[in-house]
């Protein structure tokens, strides 16, 4: 039994690591309507990041600046928000999907980097011996899994209420307003553009947290930890959660991460070998199958979005940002 | 896919015939109610899903012939084989359960380097469970184990690639090539032995045109031949994956580079040599780890043949077998189903000194008396004479290979340890 | 650098035969279409299925690796793929244009363009394979020039194709329905054009250009379930490069990345080559975001 606490404790650090990458896409597509198409991405930035600032020194790299973790993630945050805002400042002015076909670039861009760069990110070999934070303190590895599951638990809870704040916030108010409708936000002064960026920004931030704290897990980081299918797989998180609704992202990581690791163990058990080579196949048809499906038939997911927009005003049905001017939008 | 089916059909047609085929070990396996679990963490789906359910059986062979010489410890050995899909998130979610929830104390894989270190430093080695990989050849293992990363939980079957390139870089010289250009994937493998390669050829006084890293799964490699043809090469060393390598050699060939060729490894495959068309590579030779002749190696080949129905061809099949094997005679040795004392015991049953064990329920059963009897014994496997280092590596012999007329995979020489030795000592590697 | 310009050739005129019907969905059904390029794989994978199945003979014409029986299939393939499209059609993108927002439209792409690459891998396999076995030498044609006779034909075809394409939506009632309707949707329908029936004809020749790139695209290299997902990158670069439902323009676009991807080799390791689409899209969105070649007169 105690196996099984301890299995469920690392389950739960990885639904933890990914419901944070899910809230910041949340916060680019449930809230602002801004569609990212290379998540992975961001996550990945974050996590290099983080890598090179906190590694140990080698000879053959440029990085390995052995800095305290939490700088390490620190940076790690701030290189994925500046990818981010490389891309929303190219585009963001332009047509919407701009948006989603150069952030798909950016998910083929650093893989390559990754795989290429060897200097900085130790190329096909990847970062080895990174160190995981406090490590040496605890006796048993259940012991520092179960400290590292309340570490991200924090900073999953932290993220979320900031989260949660912002969006009741008048600044939250004009994403959505954005979001629903452009042409009046503007009409109302608000600036679209500089609202969006901030919070594309901000989004990839997230994202790049998550990798960090990915990094801080495992020890390790190599290019194969981010192919492009897990942008799908953080897509499904989300949608099938409900957008827009952090609550729904996070019951979302649960589900999709619990049956994609459940479905693993039912194939490598059920199935017979020679047939497995497909499985993988099969699996990101179902991925597929659930983007496209929720879409058409349950386009608010399992939870949805909550029709409340201010703390204030409950019975407030669509989003009217009139009523306070937001500090945070600028202009 | 004829082979796979066939696989498929094997293992039900054993499931239902039990013990039959075995030498009545198997009943003997049954009787037990007890098991300890021997994990296996290897890429079924994902790019490495072409080798992988084969290097599944290979494991799964070596626990039935364990259980047929009278199980582990008193107990049965329970083969529990999981897919990481080639993402190592996956597999690091795999080992979790094997580990925490199943309880398994040897964990058997992965095969890409970039799930097993993951793998090695977030679940063995916190858990001291000891992790033995068929197939992962990235040196950055051997730097972990230097730096004290591994806590010595770590092994592999398979030797390193450094000096293969060593061996290579020989073979070129002695053919008189003098401007080779290197084509290798830009994986952990294809990156260290093309290194390795390069500094073999700097050893001997020459040097390569140029070394072009090529990524996985591209429709076309036009560029990269293009960039290594550019250096008017008179021969290619080319480091890649069946199905990628032979894109690129029809390329290669079309694009009129010389028919010199010199072959990895993972190159000796019947789907390359197909794939490419046998008459463009009657010039070329190959390398492989030597399934070093001897009755070891013919016990293990054998025992597969009547298992599952044909010759064991392809990569990490002979590694696989002995991974499980070191891991299961380990434990045996140790007395214990414990993850530190199976990792103490695997240097006493490999290495000289002690009686020769060979694959095989007999040779496992011969394994149990003598170490019943407080013996000493040597595990000879499917890859001839295990020797690890300290930091977990074997060296091995090598297989020179060609490619006859009718497409039919030739064996040229054979260079044992002691020369790859040898080598190694002279060119500085 | 001769030869770098022969291939840059030869890769831009596939992706310009994908990069039309890239820039007519982008025009014409504004949205992004991220499964456009899984076409291209469908229509490859159903020209090697019609040749297994029916177990054709490669019967080769004269140097070519291929003969009538591809060129056959091809036929066959691009009607498969233009049923492809209008299904996806019919039951996703259908159901969704005009009640929500065009980038759930694109969200949705990005999920079909999944579910059709996973669906090709389940039913080929994940392995490359090839129309045939048959392997060409090039020929030098000059020095430092080396040019295999398919080529040729994939060029000339590619080429052929652009321009009848360009006739087609010059000088026929449909053809300039369509350019209509990528003008401006409302004003196209005040002047009695059918929205479903262009809807229906760029799906049509969209799709049918995608098949035929794809079979090029694998008579020149190979087939793989990800030939689509790597093509995708130089074909919307091509595609925004060229302006947005301006179909020279995206001709244009797709020599244009198909020459600098091969020339940068030249320059910088070819590891990175899959990028440079990438760097023109950003630089082309941060300089000229309207297109280089908007100011070109054509199918806008």
């Amino acid at each position: 039994m105690l196996g099984v606490a301890l299995y469920l404790v690392f389950f739960l650090i990885v639904v933890t690591i990914y419901a944070i990458v899910v809230m910041g896409l949340n916060l680019q597509w449930g809230f602002t309507g801004l569609f990212n198409a290379g998540v992975v991405a961001f996550y990945a930035i974050g996590a290099y990041g983080t890598a090179v600032l906190i590694g140990p020194a080698r000879d053959r790299l440029i990085g390995g600046f052995e800095m305290p973790f939490l700088v390490g993630l620190a940076g790690g945050m701030a290189l994925a928000a500046l990818a981010g805002l490389i891309v929303a400042l190219a585009t963001l002015k332009l047509r919407e999907e701009y948006l989603a076909i150069a952030t798909f670039g950016i998910a083929i861009t650093i893989q390559l980097v990754a795989l290429n760069f060897e200097a900085l990110t130790g190329g096909a070999n990847g970062l080895i011996g990174l160190p995981r934070p406090m490590f040496d303190l605890f006796a048993t590895p259940g012991g520092y899994n179960l400290f590292y599951l309340i570490f991200v638990l924090a900073v999953a809870v932290v993220i979320y209420a900031a989260l949660e704040r912002a969006v009741r916030s008048p600044w939250g108010r004009v994403l959505r307003a954005i979001r629903e409708d452009v042409t009046a936000a503007r009409s109302l002064g608000k600036n679209p553009t500089t609202t969006r960026l901030q919070a594309f920004v901000l989004g990839s931030a997230i994202m790049g947290l998550g990798g960090g704290l990915y990094v801080g897990f495992i020890g390790f980081v190599s290019p194969i930890d981010f192919l492009p299918i897990l942008t799908f797989q953080i897509w499904a998180m989300l949608i099938v959660g409900g957008s827009g609704n952090n609550r729904g992202a996070v019951l979302g990581c649960l589900v999709v991460w619990g049956l994609w690791t459940a479905s693993g163990y039912v194939i490598s058990n059920a199935v017979p070998p020679g047939l497995q080579s497909q499985a993988g196949a099969v699996q990101a048809i179902i991925i597929g199958l659930v983007i496209v499906l929720t879409l058409l038939f349950r386009p608010r997911g399992l939870i949805g979005e909550e029709d409340v927009v201010s703390a204030h005003a409950r019975d407030d049905e669509v989003t009217t940002p009139q009523e306070e001017i937001p500090a945070q939008q600028g202009q | 896919m004829p082979r796979t089916n066939f696989t498929a059909l094997a293992a039900m047609a054993a499931l239902a015939a039990g013990g039959v085929s075995l030498p009545g070990g198997a009943a003997r396996a049954q009787d037990q109610d007890c098991q300890h679990p021997i994990g296996a963490v290897l890429s079924l789906s994902g790019s490495m899903a072409a080798i992988g359910s084969a290097i599944g059986d290979a494991g799964e062979l070596a626990v039935e012939h364990m259980n047929a010489a009278g199980g582990l410890l008193g107990c049965e050995a329970d083969y529990r084989l999981r897919d990481d899909q080639g993402q190592p998130s996956v597999g690091v979610d795999a080992a979790q359960s094997l580990v925490e929830v199943e309880g398994a104390e040897i964990l058997l894989g992965a095969i890409q380097s970039g799930v097993s270190m993951p793998i090695l430093s977030s679940v063995t080695v916190p858990n001291e469970v000891t992790q033995i990989s068929c197939c992962s050849s990235a040196p950055s293992f051997t730097e972990l184990a230097r730096e004290g990363g591994t806590d010595g939980y770590w092994f592999r079957t398979l030797p390193t690639v450094r000096p293969q390139g060593f061996v290579m870089a020989d073979l070129a010289n002695e053919r008189g090539y003098e401007r080779t250009a290197v084509i290798y994937v830009n994986s952990d493998y294809g990156l260290s032995l093309a290194r390795a390669f390069e500094e073999g050829i700097e050893a001997q006084g020459g040097s390569v045109t140029d070394m072009v890293p090529y990524n996985q799964e591209q429709a076309s490699y036009r560029a990269e031949v293009s960039q290594a043809l550019r250096g008017d090469p008179d021969s290619l060393f080319l480091v890649a994956f069946p199905a990628d390598g032979a894109t690129a050699m029809r390329e290669w060939i079309s694009l009129g580079g010389p028919q010199n060729l010199l072959l990895s490894n993972a190159l000796r495959a019947e789907e390359f040599v197909s794939a490419v068309g046998a008459q463009y590579l009657t010039d070329a030779v190959g390398i492989d780890n030597a399934q070093v002749e001897g009755p070891s190696v013919e016990a293990f080949n054998q025992s597969w043949e009547e298992r599952y129905g044909e010759p064991p061809a392809g990569p990490g099949l002979h590694t696989m077998y002995d991974a499980a094997a070191v891991g299961l005679l380990a434990a045996q040795a140790a007395g214990e189903y414990d993850g530190t004392a199976i990792r103490d015991a695997v240097r006493e049953i490999t290495g000289p000194g002690g009686e020769v064990i060979h694959p095989g329920p007999e040779g496992f059963a011969r394994a149990h008396e003598v170490l019943a009897e407080g013996g000493d014994i040597s595990y000879v496997g499917a890859t001839g004479p295990i020797v690890f280092d300290e930091f977990g590596d074997v060296t091995g012999p090598y297989l020179i290979w060609g490619v006859g007329e009718d497409g039919a995979l030739t064996e040229v020489e054979t260079w044992q340890v002691e020369r790859v030795n040898e080598l190694m000592a002279a060119t500085g590697g | 650098m001769l030869q770098a310009l022969a291939d840059g050739l030869l890769t831009g005129s596939i992706y310009a035969l994908g990069a039309i019907g890239l820039t007519l969905t982008m025009g014409i059904l504004r949205f992004a279409n991220f499964a456009h390029a899984e076409m291209m794989t469908w229509g490859a994978y159903m020209a090697l299925g019609v040749l297994t199945l029916f177990s054709l003979p490669t019967a080769p014409l004269g140097p070519l690796t291929f003969g009538w029986p591809l060129i056959l299939a091809t036929v066959i393939a691009a009607g498969l793929t233009v049923v492809l499209a209008l299904i996806v059609d019919r039951f996703v993108f259908g159901k969704l244009r005009g009640k929500v927002g065009h980038l759930t439209l694109v969200f949705a792409s990005f999920g079909v363009a999944l579910l059709i690459r996973n669906l090709i891998n389940l039913i080929f396999g994940g392995r490359a394979q090839y129309y045939t076995s048959e392997l060409q030498i090039a020929v030098p044609v000059a020095p430092g020039l080396r040019i295999m006779p398919d080529q040729v034909v994939v060029f000339a075809t590619a080429i052929a194709l652009v321009i009848a394409v360009h006739l087609f939506l010059q000088n026929t009632r449909l053809g300039l329905a369509m350019r209509a309707v990528s003008e401006s949707p409302p004003l196209a329908q005040v002047n009695g054009i059918s929205l479903a029936r262009v809807v229906r004809w760029t799906w049509i020749v969209g799709g049918a250009l995608a098949a035929v790139a794809g079979v090029l695209y694998g008579v020149s290299v190979q087939l793989r379930p990800e030939l689509g997902f790597h093509l995708l990158l130089p074909l919307f670069a091509a595609a925004i490069a060229g302006g947005v439902g301006n179909v020279i323009g995206a001709v244009l676009g797709g020599f244009l990345i198909g020459l600098i991807e091969s020339v940068s080799v030249l320059v910088i390791p070819a590891g990175y080559k899959l990028a440079i689409p990438f760097l023109v899209l950003l630089a082309v969105l941060y300089f000229r975001p309207t297109g280089i070649f908007a100011g070109t007169t054509g199918g806008k």
